[in-house]
């Protein structure tokens, strides 16, 4: 019975008169009930520890010591609750969708994970690119994860004089709001790139149409002399299709078409379609003045100054109308009057060389191609020489699927700026460019957007031109919108989301959608409540064709028949070769060239790390450009490779680090434009210098070769990040790239392929002192054609893209760790001006006597029973012995943690495209080529789910997936009917550094070159060549 | 006859010989042995920063990289574990053949193989790329399968060979001392001391029977320590050997490792005795100048030999008609590390030449100086080997050069720290030379021309 503390109720009950009158001591002692708690009562005196407490206490904390020591604290995780209907965990969903980059479309399927897309394959139905890829659409799923990307509407606070930037946050209404009104004022101009959309197209015409707006388009890297051209000399601006495969011969002259030019990766297929050896074998042969792409796939090719393509040309077109009075041409006055004047014109290539291409060319006449470089001249002689050898609608398709690209004119963007500066043009929309930084400082932009009243920007961030506009409203990026594309006419693909928009963005058409709704309600679209519901309609009313199945396909192809079939050749007006600049141009000392490179092209992309880290296909150097020079002039300016000049054009000037180019001109510089981005992110800020201002322009379009250039030395040096050591071209007897006798690349002509065909081939010996390894079930094996690979290096970002493979930036790259699993070594041949290159992918050999395996102490890598060479990334302890065992050095090491080392490359959300189906490897572990195990694996689980055996060409490695010439081939070499044991039947199949008997599983076949003679380095730069 | 140089000079009786040794344990040191502690630890210091900052970022930290993937902790392992080599030779060799001289260097020389041998166990260790599961390179039993060790890795075999080498000279370096341990005991005053020397002397008495068994075990471990001069250097050069890289792919490599590493551990033993004398001038008497000259005949006799070595891989090279070999030799010659090639014939069979002239062979200043380019010599063939094989190898395309960070030096110079820090504390702690042995070869009670020592 305890009294209750408060005094005022009193016990009913009491014992004592103290508990009556609640005396405190009495309650102190009434509450103790036992009188000595052995809870309470201390055993060293007041304010100490009771020997129980101390005990109790003692026992938690050895309970809770104990507790810290168990493993760390289990974070669940939630599966779907609710399932979206087509995502099982674990199982990728593939989606056909559409990449446009620039003139290029492709159409790919979207590999999607758990609802993020993760990676990118070519679209086998698409006519145009099938599964080929490039670098650049395998690095669009990256772009997708960029940290750069905005994450909603912002405007930029500008003064007076619009330079002082601060940018804020908007939402979508307040800006829609704040541009609708601006729009109701008139004066609005739109500046697109070239839309292959016919949707987006459409919808910008209509909107022009009912807002009363101006479209202008304009491209980064297309001056439109090739569509003019062709205006010129047929009468209608065309963008003529390449129809590679129908040619037999073909003269490129200055003209990347294998590398950069129009759709690549389609004509780097119909090339490598005609290079199979034999009496049929296509012939190459390239006039250029930097080594390209093209170049280093020539049979034949030869230096030229930039401003020489017209010459070397019309030259050809004097030696077969004027001396061999050849085709139909040959009468016709007005042509010969201008063909004449080159009788004498050789371009420094000597008359010989001549006479043979045009012999070469009218034997093959009906089936060569003919391509001109980036002036007028160059492509109206071009025209002339394709009508005179009766190409014309044969290998250049102008009417059955002619290109939908090249629409901009860079007359359309310097009427802009006069209309901005005039202040007629009062609200611009810039959609798909970025000429803030890429177009030439002579023009003006900037100047002339500064005047707008309004500008607004469609890009994903606020770079170069959105820091100019008030508003940049960031559109989604492809793989979040829909929307379509009509690359080549009559080819139609379908765009579709693959993921729901990470950001709060909004495509560009339903902006527009929105805009015209709110200025005019009754507009011809308004009965589209989205852009998806155009592109929808669009599908089901103009091709009728059935919604789900053309999302399934990802293409329409209302061309299939006609494609293929050849069209009447178009009259050629020969009034076209006196309009076009004919005079010979002016020489300089040095000619600059400005070229696009393979992986950034007009630096859109450049925030991408795979592609800033892709190893340029000619140079095989990352993050960074720089000023090409020959070896012999590099000599006679006494400069060394990395060395820093101070580069003029005009009255520009920019310092740049020199690279020693084997195979340029002596009198040409080459510069690639894409680089020196200012506002693009972390990754790309700053890396090399931009070219892009320095373009001059002359007669009104831009002129991207053959710019008089100068320059002077400085004594900074600056290391470049070649992945291929730079110091083998000293022409050093010791340092030269030759060892011995060692099968690395082998090369045959055509006519001593015909008479062995295993020439220059050593076999493997069958003398070995071990047993050899038993394969019982499958044996995988790959064949790599080294005749088919261009070395355009889209299988390097195809690997890095499936297997997780991190960049690790420029600092150390500069170290040599870059991490790509593929790589592909490129040599030359021949002396240093006029070499001839090689390309050959390496990758991981999965040797039968693999020497890693052998040596490492931990068994981390060991070979399995179907042949392949397998890395345990958790057994492996980072003895590196593996690798300096390896003879063909594919192992890379994990030096760090890439994230810990480099958290802007290696930064979230970046970790989204990782696929799961691959470890993401620790620090201090190797790693290499797996041949896509997981690929393996997956195949193998289809084939037994189904109860049947793997099918030949089921598994397909990223790699042999993404080849746009299908040089690499992978199957089980242990069934006979394989693909791949058809190929390694045939004798030009060797295997890498044969003398060591390591017996890999990748072979290659040899390179048949079709000319007369290999090149050999008989002097340095003279000699040696045909 | 001829008589014999005396082993010990200053005509000390058998007190004196005690007494010397064991000032150094029972004293203060002087303030020249404080400095030069002060300094080694202090580069000791920083290469636990050095290798800490490893553990923790990465390998990448130092110069190391494609296709060099082995570089100066590898380098530096074969270098201490080849300077450790001298001390088995001198303790177990000479013993065997009887040879007195080894008396007053012997203990010093088996110290010097007991701590570098674990200043290079430290390299192959955090060379890993995950040091912290260095230890699966043991084969334990374990849960995983049990997943073993792959036995036909030469590293396996290294990690057998060094530990091995590390265990056995420990133990013999250890039973040599005994009867000294208890001597200190014996003298000791303070009753710690008595009791930490009295635990390390394993209750030694000095009986008949104790003395029985000690030479009975120290001439056991002799003989076990005898094949592992040749077995440890000769697995260690495994390393290299059973890879198919040209330059380390040759049969010489055993016997060539093997001398080397004797060349290099005279090397290091001439460098320490002499800095020994200088620092603590009364051991004079005992590593006379009969006993440094010894050592520099095995230096000339072993730099032959790596001549021979360096001389015979060039013939095998161009006999062999492999190109790639016949490449990587012109190479190392005119190649970018021509210098390295240059430094390790230059000091390691030129410049010790010299010592066939009496005048160098019995001068400590020329001596010291020969040494340290001996020292160096070795390393730089090491890094030769490593350095110069890997980074042009069989695929051009991947050739590339080593060049050193900061924390390479760190690691190199770094090691030198650990080795003198710890070499330092057992001068003080220990007895330096051996009392018991010493004893024997003192002409106490002899005439000098009756001595047969």
């Amino acid at each position: 019975m305890i009294p209750e503390e408060n005094s005022k109720n009193r016990p009913k009950y009491w014992l004592s008169l103290d508990q009556w009158r609640q005396d405190p001591e009495f309650m102190k002692f009434a509450e103790t009930e036992f009188m000595s708690s052995p809870l309470r009562e201390s055993d060293t005196g007041e304010g100490g520890w009771a020997r129980r407490e101390f005990l109790k206490l003692m026992g938690a904390s050895m309970a809770l010591a104990s507790f810290g020591c168990i493993r760390r604290p289990a974070q669940l995780i939630v599966p779907y609750v609710q399932r979206p209907p087509e995502v099982i965990e674990g199982i990728p969903d593939f989606y056909a969708s559409t990449f446009v980059d620039g003139s290029e479309t492709y159409g790919i399927v979207v590999r999607c994970r758990e609802g993020r897309p993760i990676h990118v394959t070519g679209n086998a139905l698409h006519p145009i690119n099938a599964n080929g890829m490039s670098a650049r659409a395998q690095a669009h799923v990256l772009s997708l994860y960029d940290p750069g990307r905005l994450n909603g509407p912002v405007k930029n606070l500008q003064n007076e004089k619009k330079t002082n930037h601060d940018t804020i946050s908007v939402d979508w209404t307040a800006a829609d709001k704040d541009i609708t009104e601006q729009l109701k004022n008139g004066g609005v101009a739109i500046l697109t790139s070239s839309l292959v959309s016919p949707s987006l197209d459409h919808l910008v015409g209509e909107f022009a149409q009912s807002t009363g707006a101006e479209v202008f388009v304009w491209d980064a890297l297309e001056n439109g002399a090739y569509a003019d051209a062709q205006a010129a000399s047929y009468g209608k601006a065309v963008v003529p299709r390449l129809v590679v495969d129908k040619a037999r011969y073909i003269l490129a002259v200055n003209n990347d078409f294998l590398g950069t030019w129009l759709q690549p990766t389609e004509q780097q297929r119909g090339f490598a379609s005609n290079r199979k050896p034999g009496a049929d074998m296509s012939k190459l042969v390239v006039f250029e003045s930097i080594m390209t792409l093209t170049g280093a796939n020539a049979d034949q090719r030869y230096r030229i100054r930039a401003t020489d393509s017209a010459t070397v040309l019309m030259r050809i077109a004097h030696e077969l109308l004027v001396n061999k009075k050849v085709s139909r041409y040959a009468g016709d006055a007005e042509v010969l009057k201008v063909v004449k004047g080159y009788a004498g014109q050789s371009a420094g290539i000597a008359d010989a060389v001549y006479s043979k291409v045009a012999d070469a060319l009218w034997q093959n006449k009906g089936r060569s191609l003919i391509l001109g470089g980036e002036c007028m001249a160059s492509q109206i002689a071009a025209n002339l020489l394709n009508s005179v050898l009766e190409n014309d609608g044969v290998t250049i398709d102008y009417s059955r699927s002619p290109n939908n690209g090249f629409k901009g004119r860079d007359g359309m963007l310097s009427k802009l700026i006069e209309k901005l500066n005039s202040g007629v043009v009062k609200t611009v929309i810039i959609h798909g460019v970025n000429p803030i930084y890429s177009a030439p400082a002579a023009m003006g932009f900037a100047d002339a957007l500064r005047k707008a009243k309004l500008a607004i920007y469609t890009g994903d961030r606020v770079d170069e031109t959105g820091w100019y506009c008030d508003y940049v409203l960031p559109d989604h990026h492809p793989m979040e919108s829909w929307s379509d594309a009509e690359g080549q006419k009559g080819v139609y693909s379908v765009q579709q989301p693959t993921i729901r928009p990470l950001y709060n963005t909004r495509g560009f058409g339903d902006s527009l959608l929105t805009w015209m709704k709110a200025i005019k309600p009754n507009n011809s679209l308004a009965h589209f409540d989205s852009y998806y519901a155009m592109v929808r309609s669009n599908i089901e009313k103009e091709y009728r064709a059935d919604w789900v199945k053309t999302l399934q396909d990802g293409v329409i192809n209302t061309v299939e028949a006609e494609r293929g079939r050849s069209d009447s050749p178009r009259k050629f007006n020969a009034g076209s070769l006196k309009q076009a600049e004919f005079n010979a141009t002016p020489q300089a000392d040095f000619e600059l060239v400005f070229y696009p490179t393979i992986g950034l092209r007009d630096g859109s992309m450049a925030n991408v790390t795979w592609l800033q880290e892709f190893p340029d296909p000619v140079t095989k150097i990352c993050w960074d450009n720089y000023l090409t020079i020959s070896p012999r002039m590099s000599e006679e300016k006494k400069l060394q490779e990395g060395q820093v000049v101070v580069l003029q054009v005009g009255s520009e000037k920019l310092e740049v680090p020199i690279h020693i180019q084997p195979g340029q001109h002596d009198n040409v510089l080459g510069l690639a434009v894409g680089y020196g981005r200012s506002r693009v992110g972390e990754v790309g800020a700053n890396v090399g210098v931009n070219a892009f201002p320095l373009v001059p322009v002359t007669n009104g379009r831009r002129q991207f070769a053959g710019v008089p250039a100068m320059f002077t030395a400085t004594q900074s040096q600056q290391e470049l990040p070649n992945v291929q050591g730079y110091y083998l071209m000293t022409g050093k007897s010791s340092e030269g790239a030759n060892m011995g006798d060692s099968q690395i690349v082998v090369e045959a002509t055509l006519a001593q392929w015909q008479s062995n065909p295993a020439t220059g081939i050593e076999q493997q010996s069958d003398l070995s002192s071990w047993t050899p390894h038993e394969y019982k079930g499958h044996k995988w094996g790959m064949a790599v054609d080294l005749n088919l690979c261009t070395g355009c290096s889209a299988c390097v970002i195809a690997c890095q893209s499936e297997n997780n493979i991190s960049v690790v930036g420029k600092s150390y790259v500069l170290k040599r760790r870059m991490m790509h699993w593929i790589r592909i070594d490129r040599y030359f041949t021949g002396n240093a001006s006029e070499p001839d290159s090689l390309h050959i992918p390496v990758m991981c050999q999965h040797c039968d006597n693999a020497p890693c395996e052998t040596v490492c102490p931990v068994a981390a890598t060991v070979h399995d029973d179907e042949g392949l060479n397998e890395m345990i990334y958790n057994r492996c302890v980072g003895t590196r012995y593996c690798s300096n065992n390896c003879p063909y050095k594919v192992r890379r090491f994990n030096w760090f943690n890439w994230g810990r080392m480099q958290p802007d490359l290696v930064a979230s959300p970046m970790q989204m495209q990782l696929n799961p189906e691959v470890t993401v490897r620790e620090r201090g572990v190797m790693e290499k080529c797996s041949l896509c195990t997981q690929r393996i694996k997956y195949g193998k689980m289809q084939a037994k789910l189904q109860g049947r055996e793997v099918r030949d060409g089921e598994i397909q490695t990223a790699c042999q997936a993404s080849c746009p010439t299908n040089a690499i081939v992978f199957g089980d070499v242990n069934d006979p009917n394989s693909k791949v044991s058809q190929l390694l039947k045939d004798q030009r199949y060797y295997s890498l550094l044969v003398d060591l008997n390591t017996r890999p599983a990748v072979k290659y076949a040899s390179k048949i070159r079709n000319t007369d003679k290999l090149k050999t380095s008989e002097e340095f730069y003279e000699g040696g060549h045909v | 006859m001829i008589a014999r140089e005396p082993l010990v000079l200053g005509k000390k009786s058998l007190k004196d010989v005690t007494d010397d040794i064991c000032r150094l344990v029972e004293t203060f040191p002087p303030g020249r042995f404080v400095g030069v502690f002060i300094a080694a630890a202090t580069l000791f210091a920083f290469y636990i920063f050095i290798q800490s900052m490893i553990v923790a970022y990465g390998m990448g930290l130092q110069g190391i990289t494609l296709p060099v993937m082995w570089g100066t902790d590898i380098v530096t392992f074969v270098f201490w574990i080849g300077i450790g080599h001298a001390g088995t030779l001198i303790s177990a060799i000479l013993f065997l053949f009887r040879q007195k001289w080894r008396t007053a260097i012997a203990r010093s020389a088996e110290a010097m193989t007991v701590f570098a041998v674990m200043t290079a166990g430290v390299f192959p260790i955090l060379h890993t790329g995950r040091p912290w599961l260095a230890y699966w390179l043991l084969p334990y039993p374990n849960q995983r399968g049990p997943l073993w060790v792959n036995f036909r890795s030469p590293l396996i075999w290294d990690v057998f060979a060094v530990s091995t080498y590390a265990t056995v000279s420990m133990v013999f370096w250890y039973i040599g001392m005994v009867p000294d341990l208890a001597t200190i005991r014996d003298r000791a005053r303070n009753i710690w001391r008595k009791r930490i020397y009295g635990a390390l002397s394993l209750g030694w008495r000095g009986t008949a029977r104790n003395w029985n068994h000690y030479e009975m075990v120290y001439m056991l471990l002799a003989g076990l320590s005898t094949p592992l001069v040749l077995s440890v250097h000769s697995i260690v050069s495994f390393d290299f050997a059973v890879s198919q890289l040209p330059g380390w792919h040759t049969t010489i490599f055993p016997p060539y490792f093997v001398a080397g590493a004797i060349f290099s551990g005279f090397g290091m033993v001439v460098t320490l005795m002499c800095l020994m004398r200088a620092v603590i001038p009364g051991f004079k008497d005992y590593v006379t100048m009969h006993h440094m000259e010894n050592m520099n005949k095995v230096i000339l006799v072993t730099s032959l030999l790596v001549g021979y070595a360096y001389g015979s891989e060039f013939f095998i090279a161009w006999y062999s008609g492999n190109p790639a070999e016949q490449f990587l030799f012109v190479n190392r010659i005119i190649g970018p590390y021509w210098w390295a090639w240059g430094f390790m014939i230059g000091c390691n069979v030129l410049i010790p030449q010299l010592l066939w002239f009496k005048y160098i062979r019995t001068n400590i200043i020329g001596m010291f100086i020969i040494s340290i380019c001996v020292n160096i010599g070795m390393w730089f063939e090491r890094f030769v080997i490593v350095e110069g094989s890997l980074h042009h190898d069989f695929m051009p395309s991947a050739w590339n050069l080593w060049h050193p960070t900061f924390y390479d030096w760190g690691a190199i110079i770094g090691s030198f720290g650990m080795f003198f820090t710890i070499f330092l504390i057992y001068t003080r702690l220990m007895p330096v030379i051996s009392i018991a042995e010493t004893k024997p070869v003192l002409s106490v009670g002899h005439e000098a021309g009756e001595h047969h020592g």
